[in-house]
């Protein structure tokens, strides 16, 4: 069992017999490098490569490490390391599984080691959710367990409306019922995460942390775009603002989309006033409301440009090309092209237009 | 609206809550309650955050205050009355859907009469209805006309109350038909056919579920219809479609002639001009099938909603539970009209008249001080078209 534990150490069972071996998570801290190099890399491996690398040939060290990994994730505090370390424990987790039950069908036995698909639905209380359909390789699950496991699942196949929903149930393949079981296991990870870590634990554990927040600034994970390039836009934006431009009537959810990306982008309100400005009916007063609103400025919330699929709910979602097929929100889009533009040639148009930023006005 | 108009209606009000029996939504005690209270002045405030423990029994509180307009949250809280949605803690949200009259694209404003839109509100409804107990096969649903322009459905099944906006964005796309992929409808299977030395794909469209289902319901209903044309009419008819000429339009009939089992089945490989002619059909099957509901209204699971039972300040109509086999039957011009309004007639000052048909009969009221039956006066009243004259 400790092997199946250590293989699966998110798993229930896992946790409880954590906490019965361990006489307390600070003693093991303290004492057992061993444990808490093996949760370093466990986080470590996630920024960097996606997985938690190298197992560790003891079990009861690879087991540990794991509620450590999670004590050092939380001290480091960033809503990136929760998500990116939650996704590469369930990768790892996912490539376990799936050779798991490929061992147990040829062997027509599960071992000692191997978790059957069972075992894992039940554990993720998904056992009545989901039904194999008799005479058939595929599932069935119900729509209301689908929609919370699919959400962050990307691509069209994905979405509810092109999905032979019947009688409350979504069918799906093999395949992808382990990938939403995947997605149960990174929910399960994320968690709790991050949680009060108590002192002690916290200083035994401060050189890793340093590390771990070290790589995590080089990555440039959390950076803030400030490049205004309209001919790098999405193809979505490029429409909005091309209809403002020429004085069209916008719904007010498109205005908002359009207005969210500028000022996300690094757009002052000023500056945004500027651009919608070729057109003399754009509207001045209501874009600076507007602006200042989405801003943050006037009202409590901060509000970020709509994800692709918001965008495709209101048809704003217009001329998709080949990026938009990989990506899921705008502002991805635009990072991809800028990232893949040599940044010598980036015109800002701020800069650009400078102070005659009424030039093509009359024309 | 002048003072005396709305003394009029809030007593009023207080005549039909006094004999209205209102039953609560479930774990009414878990839910915020809001009302708008008739004032004066002409912005309606809200007074929401309300537990049912600060307004007390339900039917005294309405009695009481007699509000122009009550509402319960589809949300249920730990804490309902709190000031703030943190504080509320949310626990779970009923899965709501609205339609609104106004926003059917079937509906003419200022042409389609109310009781028009209505009607034509109802058919939207039963479209959405099959969404609801065919497709998702929810059981716990009720049907709730809003009292004003429009009907809501209440979907409190265990099985999605916990969902919160993002995958309730999901269901709403599925009813309205946003997303659809037409390719994502076409299951791909590679089969080595006999005598076939490469191995093909043969594409089936998923005819058992979703929207792949209802295209293929459209696209048999079109081919069968082909099946009974001559062949000049069939070709004539295939022709109309943009992009489908004389060869393509004979190469589907032959296709729908010689391979209609295999249509059936959902095999789209039998013609690649059969795939693309397809392929039209789901554009059909959204503009035919899909159920223009009011999309933030459903995402929102703190949202509040019109209790039913209660009276809708709009109107003077009721809020109205309508059992599921009722309603085809049901007319919201006569089966809304509240009791306690019918029998008597005032006097009212109509500023804009019009034809109105209400509890069975078709009025034509012109403008000017008149007695009128006293449901058809509060409905003026209430919708800001007359104003009470004194007795």
């Amino acid at each position: 069992m400790q092997r199946l534990h250590a293989r699966y150490p998110f798993l229930e069972a896992a946790r409880e017999s954590v906490a019965s071996q361990t006489v307390d998570l600070a003693t093991v801290v303290e004492q057992d490098q061993a444990v808490v190099d093996r949760a370093h890399e466990r986080v470590v491996a996630a920024l960097e490569a996606g997985d938690t690398g190298e197992p560790h040939r003891d079990t009861r060290t690879e087991l540990l490490s794991y509620p450590v990994a999670r004590v050092l994730v939380s001290l480091v505090n960033e809503r990136i390391l929760v998500r990116k370390y939650a996704r590469a424990e369930a990768e790892d987790a996912f490539d376990r599984f799936t050779s798991d039950f490929e061992d147990t069908v040829e062997l027509k036995s599960a071992s000692n080691d191997g978790l059957s698909l069972d075992t894992l639905l039940s554990e993720f209380d998904l056992e009545d959710a989901v039904r194999a359909v008799p005479n058939e390789d595929g599932y069935r699950i119900d729509v209301g367990t689908y929609l919370p496991l699919s959400a962050d699942c990307w691509g069209d196949e994905w979405r509810l409306v092109n999905r032979a929903l019947a009688d409350g149930e979504v069918p799906i393949d093999e395949r992808e019922l382990y990938v939403l079981v995947q997605e149960a296991v990174r929910e399960r990870v994320e968690d709790g995460l991050p949680f009060d870590v108590p002192d002690p634990i916290a200083q035994a554990l401060e050189d890793e942390v340093e590390e771990i927040r070290e790589i995590l600034a080089n990555l440039e994970l959390t950076r803030e775009i400030d490049t205004v390039v309209p001919d790098l836009f999405p193809p979505c934006m490029k429409a909005l603002l091309d209809s403002i431009q020429k004085g069209e009537h916008l719904a007010h959810h498109s205005r908002f989309a359009i207005t969210a990306f500028l000022t996300s982008i690094g757009m002052s309100t000023d500056e945004i006033v500027e651009l919608y400005r070729v057109n003399s009916s754009f509207g001045e007063e209501m874009t600076r409301y507007q602006t200042d609103h989405i801003r943050g400025d006037s009202s409590p919330t901060e509000y970020s440009a709509p994800s692709c699929a918001t965008m495709q709910s209101y048809g704003d979602c217009v001329n998709k090309d080949d990026l938009c097929e990989r990506i899921s929100h705008p502002m991805a889009y635009y990072e991809n092209r800028l990232d893949d533009e040599d940044e010598d040639d980036l015109e800002d148009w701020r800069e650009a237009t400078g102070g005659d930023g009424e030039e093509e006005t009359e024309a | 609206m002048e003072e005396r108009t709305r003394a009029y209606l809030r007593g009023r009000f207080r005549d039909y809550y006094r004999r209205a029996t209102i039953t609560p939504p479930p774990a009414a005690n878990e839910r915020e309650w809001g009302y708008i209270p008739w004032t004066e002045s002409p912005g309606t405030t809200m007074v929401r955050h309300r537990s049912l423990l600060e307004l007390g029994a339900l039917e005294d509180f309405l009695e009481r205050k007699r509000p122009q307009h009550v509402y319960f949250s589809a949300g249920r809280y730990t804490d309902p009355g709190a000031s703030s949605m943190g504080e509320k803690d949310w626990r779970s949200s009923d899965l709501v859907f609205d339609l609104d009259a106004d926003h059917l694209p079937s509906v003419t404003l200022g042409e389609d009469s109310y009781a028009e839109m209505l009607a034509k509100c109802k058919q939207a409804l039963f479209r959405l209805l099959d969404f609801l107990e065919d497709d998702f096969a929810f059981e716990d649903l009720e049907v709730v006309f809003s009292g004003g322009r429009g009907y809501h459905v209440h979907v409190r099944d265990d099985g999605v109350r916990h969902l919160d906006r993002e995958h309730r964005r999901e269901i709403v796309d599925y009813v309205r038909g946003i997303g659809l992929e037409y390719d994502e409808l076409i299951e791909t299977e590679t089969v080595s056919g006999l005598g076939r030395k490469t191995p093909t794909e043969r594409r089936t469209l998923k005819i058992d579920g979703g929207w792949g289902r209802r295209t293929h319901r459209y696209f048999m209903a079109f081919v069968d219809e082909l099946l009974e044309m001559n062949e000049e009419d069939a070709l004539a008819r295939l022709q109309e479609f943009d992009g489908i000429g004389e060869g393509k339009a004979t190469a589907t009939l032959n296709a729908a002639r010689n391979n209609r089992e295999g249509i059936e089945a959902g095999n789209v490989t039998v013609h690649t001009a059969i795939s693309q002619l397809a392929e039209r059909f789901a554009a059909t099957a959204v503009e035919r099938d899909n159920a223009p509901i009011d999309e933030p209204v459903t995402t929102d699971t703190n949202r509040l909603i019109r209790l039913p039972g209660s009276l809708h300040g709009g109107s003077a109509l009721a809020v109205r539970r309508i059992d599921r086999d009722d309603l085809a039957d049901f007319d919201p011009m006569v089966d809304a009209v509240p009791e306690t309004f019918v029998g008597h007639e005032i006097t009212v000052d109509v500023d804009r008249g019009g034809d109105l048909e209400l509890g069975g009969e078709s009025l034509s009221i012109p403008e000017g001080t008149q007695t009128l039956p006293e449901y058809v006066a509060m409905f003026l009243m209430a919708r800001g078209r007359a104003e009470k004259e004194k007795e």
